[in-house]
């Protein structure tokens, strides 16, 4: 019997073949996303951790600016028991200045200078550490960045608005203690105690350290003595802990690249699912009168069931090594293509190797499991007829179930309002798209006749060859369901994401647009710093300059004659700008600032004040001990709050002293764009941590991150499509070597190889433009739903991505086209009178 | 062979397969004429050759040697065609505008309709069908209702009779029928030999058969008999008895050699 079985399955190599590569690929895909994300938190933990750390020593700040340790300190601990060394360790402001005159933005620039010593802190890849002024070192991300290798000059930015010409001499990677970041400049210890400080001390200022690194043989003595010695000013940390604490965050950031990284590969498996239970589908259909004989030559249900299974067990086993060695070497290659500075490190745990296993054997065991319970339904009388088929599985449970999830999901997202949108009504809406997702896979194979049958009767005349192709998409709806539903399941997620990107993108355009007038000059704080008061003055002093905005924003109460009250934000600006340098979107009244204060709508409908109404403004104050202020105004109008305009808006003036406020942007307008751009150029060539930038470069810098994120989105989802395309060359495939009799007789009637070749790829391209119409339709609406829940934007409020959309069904004809192209081959070359002969 | 008007000839066909020891001749220099109008059957035991001389008079087959030709009074002149040496294109499009086939298995194209399916070479040639002609055809074939049906609705007897009515719709110089009856009940088949036999009566047809039945030879105006891969006798007029007769002739002229098959 299991012989009869594996000999049927050597004649039809092929065949095999197919669903073997459709196990492979799907295995290899999961095995490459674990190695990668096993690799990654390997890599991001690795050859970090110091040894030469006993403890820590760094200040209990009372202040957010008086953190530093005085110099002093270190000679009292270097003399404790047990501390074979002290090393004051100095952090400073410090930005390497790029080929453009401005900072970048690779580390985080208020604390990216440092003193040069011999500890673990420190290792070099090229060149020698600085040893005099003049000399400095650079961390490996940032001088890659700013273009330098040893024996360039370098110009570093430093804090109380100075800046540092030096030769690089080294440059190392860093190995971080605990929640410290990577510094990009080190200096020698003596340049670095004149040069680096905060951004706003003055040159003059004296500066202590940020923390002292101890070593010593006994961690506990150590830890005691220097917490005994110190008092309570100061937090001691054990080299251990520091070290654990570390491990734990590398854990939780590979833990977050494995999750990120399992979703997808979660998606790419459930393409791979469709694929192969289709392809197994197929090849048990095809041999029903095998099965039939077996039958009728006394093989019991059991056995046939039983035969079909082992041989899934068999196909998922060789499937699943060879997808594991390929996942693994996927992985590993994909390692190496990251562009990670440093040492990388190659893991491949036994898990991953497991997980390939169970993925294939399981999948292809349930994928089968269907396909043998009708293979041994199979009448004996089948093996007399020609035309014998495999008995089918009845739809109607299966729609029915399938429009119960899509009308549910529905339902649910419907329940849900985008004026109460609170975190479980989020989380509901998200999980009826899912659900409604998933009852459109269910429902996809009544779908396939419900769209596919009527296009036979609305294209008026269809040439043969066009009606052939459609007849025979339909002819199987499950078969043409499931393989376009594996493109479905891709292709709606690349649509989804990238409707929730459009939609951010118009939004933040239009934000952008309606409150930064088109011919203004924007001025941004570099590298995601803020705007400093000489920056403003230094604007305002350029006479080209008619009105400058520069709102600065901060913490405020807002309570309401009515005791109403909300913990919100203000914005502050010079009232004159506003309206000319910068609009706000007014719902209601004006926007005159002098008069009083605009609301944001929000917060105007949550306290329930009108245009008129007063209300008081509670200021903190900073200070030794906290306090508030509060300023009574007169509410001018309403605003819808905008990113550029958070919260209230009110005058600079009107701010009472001591009250934090922030602002990284500028707008200026003069009579001049031009004028005024090259005026404001000048007058901020010195100032490399101010860029000076029109309102497209604005809206491009904004809008940068988004495109990142869903060109990466549309990689890894790209890999769940490939599995797809292969699903539609292998239904193609086979469905031709089961027409081979038809094929021969279409031949023999007069169609010419071309119009043979013609009528496959035409059933490809409609395979595929229909599971990239579906893919479109659903993913714009699951996207619809996805900016809902993130923006409270009304569902149907989405910005359709046409451009992404045209270019996904321009993809799927052209997938049709290649998918087609070795079946169309083979269906061309169909052998006529082995198709007619009787038998 | 005589010198009558034929539809069809071929002139020392001989197709072989294989080489060396398993070296067979299938076909062994026939040299045959099938007459216009005429419904000619070929008859012969299994392994005859009767159903390569069919395919390579189809082309379908290519033979290894000899000619034929294709003679077609409707085309004029330029109808006479000969097919050896014809690229595979041409050949399709001569199997699409001027032959028919009718096969054992029917052979319909599942996913069309009756409809459909008789007009297929016509719309594989681009070609409208002649409204009055294939009105004719389909009350012919008795197939009115059934227009809409897919192949799968119909019985065996009415799927070849869609086959038969796919056969002539294009007005062929030759309709080609290969064991037409074989996968049918007797009544069925009557059915589908009447008609066969009302074309060339009603509509000078020329039909060639292939069977190994001596009821549906019966219906034939000549039966050819074929052996070893040679023409090995005629006759005109035939009864059922009469072929069988000479059936009995040629297989005790062959016993002891071989067996005469009624399979195909």
């Amino acid at each position: 019997m299991l012989r009869a079985m594996l000999r049927d399955l050597r004649a039809h190599l092929g065949r095999v073949a197919m669903t073997l590569a459709a196990i492979v690929l799907g295995v290899a895909f999961v095995v490459a996303t674990w190695v990668v994300s096993d690799s990654a938190a390997a890599t991001v933990s690795s050859g970090s951790y110091r040894t030469d750390l006993a403890a820590v020593v760094e200040s209990r700040p009372k202040t957010t600016t008086d953190r530093e340790i005085p110099v002093e300190v270190v000679a009292r601990l270097a003399a404790l028991p047990g501390v074979t060394r002290a090393e004051g360790v100095r952090e400073g402001y410090a930005a390497l200045i790029g080929t453009s005159g401005k900072i970048g933005t690779t580390s985080f620039a208020e604390t990216a200078g440092t003193d040069w010593d011999d500890s673990q802190r420190f290792a070099l890849t090229s060149g020698r550490g600085p040893q005099r002024t003049g000399e400095i070192a650079l961390e490996a991300q940032a001088a890659a960045e700013a273009g330098l290798t040893v024996g360039d000059p370098a110009r570093v930015l430093l804090g109380g608005d100075r800046s540092d010409t030096a030769t690089v001499v080294g440059v190392f990677t860093y190995r971080a203690t605990g929640w410290e970041f990577d510094p990009a400049v080190a200096f020698d210890a003596d340049t670095a105690t004149r040069l680096l400080r905060d951004r706003d001390l003055p040159p003059t200022a004296v500066t202590g350290f940020a923390r002292i690194e101890l070593s010593g043989a006994d961690e506990r003595a150590v830890v005691a003595a220097a917490t005994a010695a110190l008092g309570a000013g100061f937090r001691v940390e054990s080299g251990s802990d520091l070290r654990e604490k570390q491990a734990e965050n590398a854990r939780s950031d590979g833990d977050v690249i494995r999750k990120a990284l399992l979703a997808f590969a979660a998606v790419a498996l459930l393409a791979g699912v469709f694929v192969i239970a289709n392809t197994f589908t197929m090849l048990v259909t095809q041999r029903t009168r095998q099965f039939a004989l077996l039958r009728a030559v006394g093989a019991r249900r059991a056995q046939v069931r039983r035969a079909v299974l082992t041989e899934a067990v068999v196909l998922g086993l060789v499937g699943s090594t060879l997808g594991v060695a390929m996942g693994v070497g996927l992985g590993l290659l994909a390692m190496r293509l990251l562009p990670v500075v440093g040492e990388v490190a190659y893991v491949v745990s036994p898990w991953a190797v497991l997980l390939g296993y169970a993925v294939g054997v399981i999948v292809t065991i349930v994928a089968a499991y269907g396909s043998a319970r009708r293979a041994a339904r199979v009448s004996p009388m089948a093996a007399l007829r020609t035309d014998a088929t495999v008995p089918r599985r009845s739809l109607v449970l299966r729609t029915v179930v399938g429009l119960l999830a899509i009308g549910a999901g529905a339902a649910m997202v419907a329940v849900t309002s985008p004026e109460d949108l609170t975190e479980p009504k989020r989380i509901l809406a998200m999980a009826g798209a899912v659900l409604a997702w998933f009852g459109v896979l269910l429902t996809a194979p009544i779908l396939v006749s419900a769209v596919l049958a009527p296009l036979t009767r609305l294209l008026r005349k269809p040439r043969p060859v066009t009606r052939i192709a459609l007849r025979n998409a339909v002819r199987d709806p499950r078969r043409t369901a499931a393989t376009s539903s594996a493109l479905m399941i891709g292709l709606s997620l690349v649509c989804a994401f990238s409707t929730v990107g459009q939609t951010l993108s118009t939004e933040t355009t239009a934000q952008i647009s309606s409150a930064v007038p088109e011919n203004a000059v924007v001025l941004r704080a570099a590298a995601f710093g803020t705007l400093d008061d000489t920056a403003g003055a230094a604007a305002r002093a350029v006479p080209e300059v008619t009105a400058l905005a520069a709102p600065r924003s901060g913490g405020v109460e807002v309570v309401a004659a009515n005791g109403r009250s909300s913990d919100t934000e203000f914005t502050s600006l010079d009232p004159a700008a506003v309206g000319s340098a910068i609009r706000p979107r007014i719902t209601s009244g004006g926007s005159d600032l002098r008069r009083g204060v605009m609301l944001a709508q929000r917060v105007g409908t949550e306290l329930g004040v009108k245009t008129g109404d007063q209300v008081r403004l509670r200021f903190p104050v900073e200070g030794d001990s906290p306090a508030t202020v509060e300023v009574p105004v007169t509410v001018v109008g309403l605003h819808e709050g905008s990113d550029l305009l958070r919260g209230q808006l009110v005058d600079d003036a009107l701010v009472p002293s001591g009250v934090y406020r922030y602002g990284d942007s500028m707008y200026a307008v003069g009579a001049d764009a031009s004028v005024l751009r090259g005026a404001l150029e000048r007058a901020f060539a010195s100032r490399p941590d101010v860029l000076v930038q029109d309102r497209e470069q604005l809206l491009d810098d904004l809008l940068e991150p988004y495109q990142l994120v869903l060109g990466l989105v549309y990689v890894l989802l790209g890999a769940a499509v490939v599995i797809a395309v292969f699903g539609v060359v292998n239904t193609l495939a086979l469905s031709v070597l089961e027409r081979t009799r038809e094929l021969g007789v279409f031949r023999a009637l007069g169609a010419s190889r071309a119009l043979v070749r013609q009528t496959v790829r035409r059933e490809s391209v409609v395979i595929s433009l229909y599971g990239g119409v579906l893919g479109i339709g659903v993913g714009v609406l699951l996207g619809g739903v996805m900016q809902y829940v993130i923006l409270a934007n009304p569902v149907f409020g989405m910005s359709v991505p046409w451009l992404t959309a045209g270019v996904a069904l321009l993809g799927m004809g052209l997938v049709g086209v290649l998918a087609a192209l070795w079946p169309a081959r083979r269906a061309a070359r169909a052998d006529i009178l082995a198709a007619i002969a009787t038998e | 062979m005589t010198n009558f008007d034929a539809a069809v000839s071929a002139e020392d066909l001989t197709k072989r397969y294989g080489s060396g020891d398993a070296l067979v001749t299938a076909l062994d220099a026939v040299t045959v004429a099938f007459g216009r109008g005429e419904l000619t059957a070929i008859m012969g035991p299994s392994g005859s050759g009767k159903s390569t001389l069919m395919h390579c008079l189809a082309g379908l087959d290519t033979p290894t040697a000899g000619r034929v030709w294709l003679d077609g009074s409707r085309h004029g002149d330029a109808g006479r065609v000969e097919l050896s040496g014809l690229r595979d294109d041409a050949l399709t499009a001569l199997r699409r505008d001027r032959m028919g086939f009718v096969f054992q298995a029917f052979n319909l194209l599942p996913t069309l309709t009756a409809w459909e399916n008789i007009t297929l070479p016509l719309d594989l040639a681009g070609r409208r069908p002649d409204q009055s002609f294939a009105d004719t055809v389909i009350d012919a074939v008795g197939l009115r209702n059934r227009l809409h049906h897919r192949p799968a609705q119909l019985s065996g007897g009415q799927q070849q009779r869609v086959a038969c009515a796919r056969a002539l719709i294009s007005r062929p110089d030759v309709v080609f029928a290969d064991e037409p009856t074989g996968a049918l009940d007797s009544r069925a088949g009557a059915e589908v030999l009447g008609f066969l036999r009302r074309s060339v009566d009603e509509l000078a047809q020329t039909v060639v058969m292939v069977t190994h039945d001596p009821v549906a030879a019966s219906y034939a105006d000549r039966v050819l008999f074929l052996a070893d891969g040679k023409i090995v006798d005629e006759l005109r007029e035939p009864s059922a008895d009469r072929v069988l007769d000479r059936i009995r002739s040629l297989e005790s002229a062959a016993r002891g050699t071989r067996t005469v098959g009624v399979g195909a």
